[in-house]
């Protein structure tokens, strides 16, 4: 059991390792021609505070670094990272590899949330969020109490009424989206590119926004990560053995709820982060959420940041990161399937 | 025995509409050892779920330890109960060690990790299970046999009062049966552990109980201790079949043989048969013969062989003699007298012996067709003495050889038609 923990230790130092030589690259790689060493002093004048001599940096080159790619990499971090971790989460009380919140319908509701914001042209701001955010984190968290309530069987939520009326509500809240969308053509476009999903033109204060609400979820989350190794055992078992099953889910639920409507509401839709990468993880390090949690929040912050880099770099226009992450995530669940027909376990 | 730990009120409960458990009241006294038995759907498991707060009851009331069921957080009933169920399956890549310490949780929250003194529990309940040498391994790598030691671990290391067994050993082979049985026994013995199993094999209720506790519609019909439960009666109206009771030598407890279930169609001419037999050989042959309605007596019989036991459940007519004793002249005037107005008479598959080979004498008086079996000339310990009498029948009367019981059957039928 000793070695099992040191293992658990180094394998998160190891990865969180990985993770910042990977932010550090994708900082200093982008489509503005900013030389190496001059990114490299910026870099260490603007996060260490070192006393760098900037002379001959343009101004343009600081301010991309300092108000482009670092917040992007930094919100890029918080968004992969937190999703997988709900991800994992629902995995676990759902014992369903399909799950994430996105299932639930939290994608469909932010969307029309966000939907209804651009469309009555929300200019307003409250508590720190503005324009789409607000409506956008209100539709999705009512959704999900809204399929909460729906599933409810006396005291208790079933899994399997829960999933069903999730996606019975992300099928209705799409299509109520879909006809906002036809009735007003001219923000058509608009809200297409919020529903994709993208970190573009984000900044620190879409971070100091969604973060306060990231960390208490990721919390509660975490402390949840003993009774969700034994809810992976079946939920009979779980409360024979002394979990409150059903405070555990509400638990759950309203944490990734929390967080991923929080993430959605400044980033828009970025899909399979959340499905893909618990998974790879547990494939690495087995179902343990004291390890597959910490492992799921280092892994889903690298992997997002990579496909931003990726979203910006590929090409001449910028590609939204939500479909780079389902161009990967797509296929990867298909050889998931593959392998689960051939009888090897997910 | 110490005081009562589990109790039930007028329980009743059930799934939906449907009441399983109509109105079930008892009680278990710690250190117990009881075993629920009744046919399938008679709510064993049921009770098992309200107990561990799986199903919520629709009448009555269940108190643990003396605490209201209801009123008990999981935590706290997780340490007062442990469940081991049926078989238990786990999809992911848990090693043996990580489950085990699931039975832990009532113990632990999310501000008290696991200390050192929880894994000299868990160490514990591995070695009295035998589980340690494959501690590393991964649950569901695992046979049935192993994996329900593994669980058994896990209700130990929840350091229980009461541990609740559903069906434990019925996804096991012999070997693994009995290993599961004596752990269990072993825990109640050592640890003074209530046990309160739900067994679908009443042989090893029988063996491994010291109380039984019969369900039946939905409510308690017998309790007692295995030889008060298991008797023709109470099984019989249990299990709705024919089945026989005898005392197994071994154990010294009463044990049961299920015989048939369908009724064996009936004879169309009920004729009278006399068998002749005295050791094992023909149990299945009397209790066929008396299942298609033919009216049966036998002799002479020691007391105490099978042959004479399967005739005082049946309630068959027989000539007795004592055990080890020889057959007298006097007893076999008797025997001849039963036979007197048998339509066949049938010498079963018996060793010969002298003690034994007075049966044959006098037969040639009697009126019935005779029938031998075969298989007896086999086991002919008389030094002749048989060859000779039978040689000695056939001067005056027909006899038959046949070679097994089935070929016997199938002439009775034909003699039927």
């Amino acid at each position: 059991m000793k070695k099992a923990k040191i293992n658990r230790k180094w394998a998160i130092f190891l990865s969180l390792a990985v993770c910042l030589i990977i932010m550090y690259i994708c900082t200093v790689t982008g489509v503005a021609s900013i030389s190496f060493a001059d990114a490299n002093r910026i870099l260490l004048h603007e996060i260490l505070h070192l006393d760098m001599d900037l002379k001959g940096i343009s101004e343009g080159s600081i301010t991309i670094i300092r108000n482009v790619r670092l917040p992007r990499v930094a919100l890029g971090f918080l968004a992969g990272a937190s999703l997988a971790v709900c991800g994992a989460g629902f995995q676990g009380i759902f014992k369903n590899p399909m799950a994430d919140p996105f299932v639930l319908g939290v994608s469909s509701g932010a969307a029309l949330g966000a939907a209804i914001g651009i469309v009555l042209h929300f200019d307003s701001g409250f508590l720190g969020m503005s324009g789409t955010t607000l409506p956008a984190f209100a539709g999705a968290f009512l959704t999900i109490m809204l399929v909460y309530n729906i599933s409810k069987v006396g005291k208790k939520v079933p899994v399997s009424t829960l999933l069903l009326s999730g996606i019975a509500m992300s099928q209705t809240l799409s299509a109520a989206m879909s006809i906002l969308m036809i009735m007003n053509q001219q923000s058509m476009d608009q809200i297409m590119f919020w529903t994709m999903g993208s970190l573009n033109g984000k900044g620190w204060s879409q971070i100091v926004t969604a973060l306060p609400y990231c960390v208490v979820g990721l919390i509660i989350l975490f402390t949840a990560s003993r009774e969700l190794d034994i809810m992976l055992t079946g939920e009979d078992a779980a409360i024979q053995l002394g979990v409150n099953v059903e405070f555990l889910k509400k638990k759950v639920l309203f944490a990734s709820t929390v967080i991923t409507a929080a993430v959605i509401s400044v980033t828009g839709i970025i899909g399979f982060v959340g499905l893909v990468v618990p998974h790879v993880v547990r494939m690495i390090a087995g179902p343990k959420h004291r390890v597959l949690m910490p492992l799921s929040l280092v892994f889903g912050g690298t992997f997002l940041i990579i496909c931003d880099t990726v979203a910006r770099s590929i090409a001449v226009w910028e590609i939204p990161v939500g479909i780079i992450t389902s161009l990967c995530g797509g296929p990867f669940f298909i050889y998931l399937l593959g392998r689960m027909k051939r009888g090897g376990e997910l | 025995m110490g005081a009562e730990i589990l109790e039930f009120h007028h329980v009743a409960a059930g799934y939906g509409e449907r009441e399983i458990l109509k109105d079930v009241t008892m009680s278990v006294r710690e250190g117990e050892f009881a075993g629920l038995i009744g046919s399938n759907g008679t709510g064993k498991s049921t009770l098992i779920k309200c107990i561990s707060g799986l199903l919520p009851l629709k009448r009555g009331n269940i108190s643990i330890c003396g605490r209201e069921n209801t009123s008990l957080k999981s935590r706290e009933r997780a340490r007062m109960v442990a469940v081991v169920p049926q078989s238990y399956h786990v999809e992911y890549d848990f090693t043996v060690e990580d489950i085990v310490m699931m039975g832990r949780n009532p113990y632990l929250s999310f501000r008290k990790k696991e200390g050192q003194e929880d894994y000299d529990i868990v160490e514990e309940a591995m070695k009295a299970t035998n589980t340690e040498i494959f501690r590393d391994r991964y649950y569901n790598e695992l046979s049935g046999g192993e994996r329900q030691r593994v669980i058994l671990a896990r209700a130990i290391a929840q350091k229980p009062r009461i541990i609740l067994l559903d069906e434990p050993t019925s996804a096991l082979d012999v070997h693994h049966q009995i290993e599961v049985m004596e752990l269990i026994t072993k825990l109640n013995q050592d640890e003074n552990m209530t046990v309160l199993a739900v067994l679908h094999d009443i042989n090893m209720a029988s063996r491994f109980c010291k109380r039984m506790i019969m369900l039946q519609d939905g409510a308690v019909s017998v309790d007692g201790t295995p030889r008060e439960v298991i008797n023709r009666k109470n099984m019989e109206s249990l299990y709705q079949m024919k089945l026989m009771i005898r005392e197994n030598p071994l154990f010294h407890k009463p044990e049961m043989i299920p015989i048939r279930v369908m009724e064996e169609e009936k004879a169309a001419v009920s004729k009278r048969i006399h068998v002749i037999g005295g050791a094992a050989g023909a149990v299945r042959l009397i209790e066929e013969l008396d299942a298609r309605g033919y009216r049966i007596t036998a002799g002479v019989l020691n007391e105490g062989s099978e042959d004479w036991k399967i005739c005082r459940e049946l309630g068959i007519s027989c000539v007795e003699i004592e055990p080890f004793t020889p057959v007298t002249e006097e007893k076999q005037q008797e025997n001849l007298k039963l036979m007197a107005d048998a339509d066949l008479i049938l010498v079963a598959d018996v060793p010969f012996g002298v003690s034994n080979i007075e049966n044959l004498h006098g037969l040639e008086t009697v009126s019935g067709s005779i029938y031998f079996h075969k298989n007896a000339l086999s086991n002919d310990y008389t030094d002749g003495e048989l060859v000779y009498q039978l040689e000695k029948l056939e001067k005056t009367k027909k006899i038959r050889y046949i070679g097994d019981n089935d070929e016997f059957l199938n002439i009775l039928k034909d003699l039927g038609e």
